[in-house]
């Protein structure tokens, strides 16, 4: 049953990698695709470490702290990056 | 016989995403080496050092995945920006009063602020910066010039044309931009077709210095 | 596992393409924050599949470190953009 869940939530974390970073490929707006990717790589990345958390439950020291330094430094890398792009644009 | 080859791709199958890991790293150096901007360059290059911790780290060796992540990519990443940016520098020296409030004031129309923008876009195409540097009055100016802290002087006729004599031939140029370095002259008299300016080049003394 | 981590690089080569066919230095930078976060996601599932407490030391340490490099390479870019 918890196999089960992990298996799950690893594939789940993955179709969130994949659906965050299609749009990188496509015309549209840097801010957009920055939103789309911060979201689905931090969730999909938060994902894939729960399901190998419910897997190898020994590990859960490394693990947490893995969840929590993605949770923290991805929402602030995406707000610099957010930050750094739109004023470096509108100086041009 | 079935259960032998279930047991071959099994076995293939078991390790075969070292090789797919392994081959990203070629794949991202020959991506390094085609970029022509700088700055591109380097990101890639931070690229480069994530997949080279990964392609470390599932080799089995931690120890070299955690300095190519530290010290490879991260200090040499910012050292280098710090460089790139210090080095690629076009420094012009302009007057206080001429040049200067027409680049802050920026209308569009004016002719020296068009000149600085043409100069700007010039310094861009070659991955340049230009940073504009002040002086109080064209002594100072060609002082500097010769002493080789700016790269560049550009003034409007009328500041200079009491002090020297020698640039009559030409006339209706109101500005003259003069370089001491051979490749910006060569750069600027090619792309800088503007009928508004004179392009000069002087050596200064002391010329052991390459760029 | 070895089908989740081939899928996995499936995804990091996105970004990979994308840092390669778009010559403006923000998108790069974008794949670059990506590949970084993909890259120390992986290595945790090499850990976790390999059971070695050493590896996944690193890979949280790259984690969590690398992102503080990336910060300080943005700051970097937009300061020579703005001058």
């Amino acid at each position: 049953m918890i196999n089960v869940l992990s298996y799950f939530c690893i594939g789940l974390g993955i179709v969130f990698w994949f659906w965050g970073t299609f749009p990188m490929l496509s015309k549209r707006s840097i801010l957009f695709k920055l939103h789309s990717l911060s979201v689905a790589d931090t969730l999909g990345s938060m994902s894939i470490i729960f399901g190998l958390l419910l897997k190898i439950p020994n590990e859960w020291s490394l693990l947490v702290l893995a969840l929590l330094s993605l949770a923290v430094w991805n929402t602030v890398l995406g707000y610099v990056l957010a930050y750094c792009s739109s004023s470096g644009r509108n100086d041009e | 016989m079935c259960w032998h080859i279930v047991l071959a791709v099994e076995e293939m199958m078991n390790d075969s995403y070292v090789y797919f890991i392994v081959a990203l790293l070629p794949l991202a150096a020959f991506m390094l080496t085609i970029q022509i901007n700088p700055y591109n360059a380097l990101v890639i290059r931070g690229i480069l050092g994530a997949i080279a911790a990964l392609v470390y780290a599932v080799l089995g060796a931690a120890d070299v995945a955690l300095t190519e992540a530290l010290v490879g990519t991260m200090l040499a990443i910012t050292l280098y920006a710090v460089a790139v940016r210090s080095s690629l520098v076009m420094r012009l020296g302009v007057l206080e009063d001429g040049l200067l409030k027409a680049e802050t004031q920026a209308e569009s129309g004016d002719p020296s602020a068009q000149l600085i923008a043409d100069l700007r876009t010039i310094a861009n195409k070659y991955h340049l910066r230009l940073e504009l540097i002040p002086y109080a009055d064209p002594k100072s100016l060609d002082q500097a010039l010769l002493e080789k802290e700016i790269h560049v002087t550009c003034i409007a006729r009328s500041h200079h044309d009491t002090h020297d004599r020698s640039l009559h031939k030409s006339e209706g140029r109101p500005y003259s931009i003069t370089t001491r370095i051979r490749r910006l002259y060569d750069i600027l008299q090619t792309d800088l077709s503007s009928p508004t300016t004179s392009l000069t080049y002087v050596t200064a003394p002391d010329s052991g210095e390459k760029h | 596992m070895n089908l989740v981590l081939i899928a996995m690089i499936l995804a990091l080569l996105i970004p990979i393409y994308g840092a390669w066919q778009d010559d403006d230095i923000w998108q790069k930078m974008l794949a670059f924050a990506s590949i970084a976060t993909k890259t120390s996601v992986m290595i945790l599932v090499v850990s976790v599949l390999r059971d070695d407490w050493m590896i996944g030391v690193v890979g949280v340490i790259i984690l969590s470190v690398g992102n503080a490099g990336l910060m300080l390479l943005a700051q970097l870019i937009k300061r020579m953009n703005d001058s």
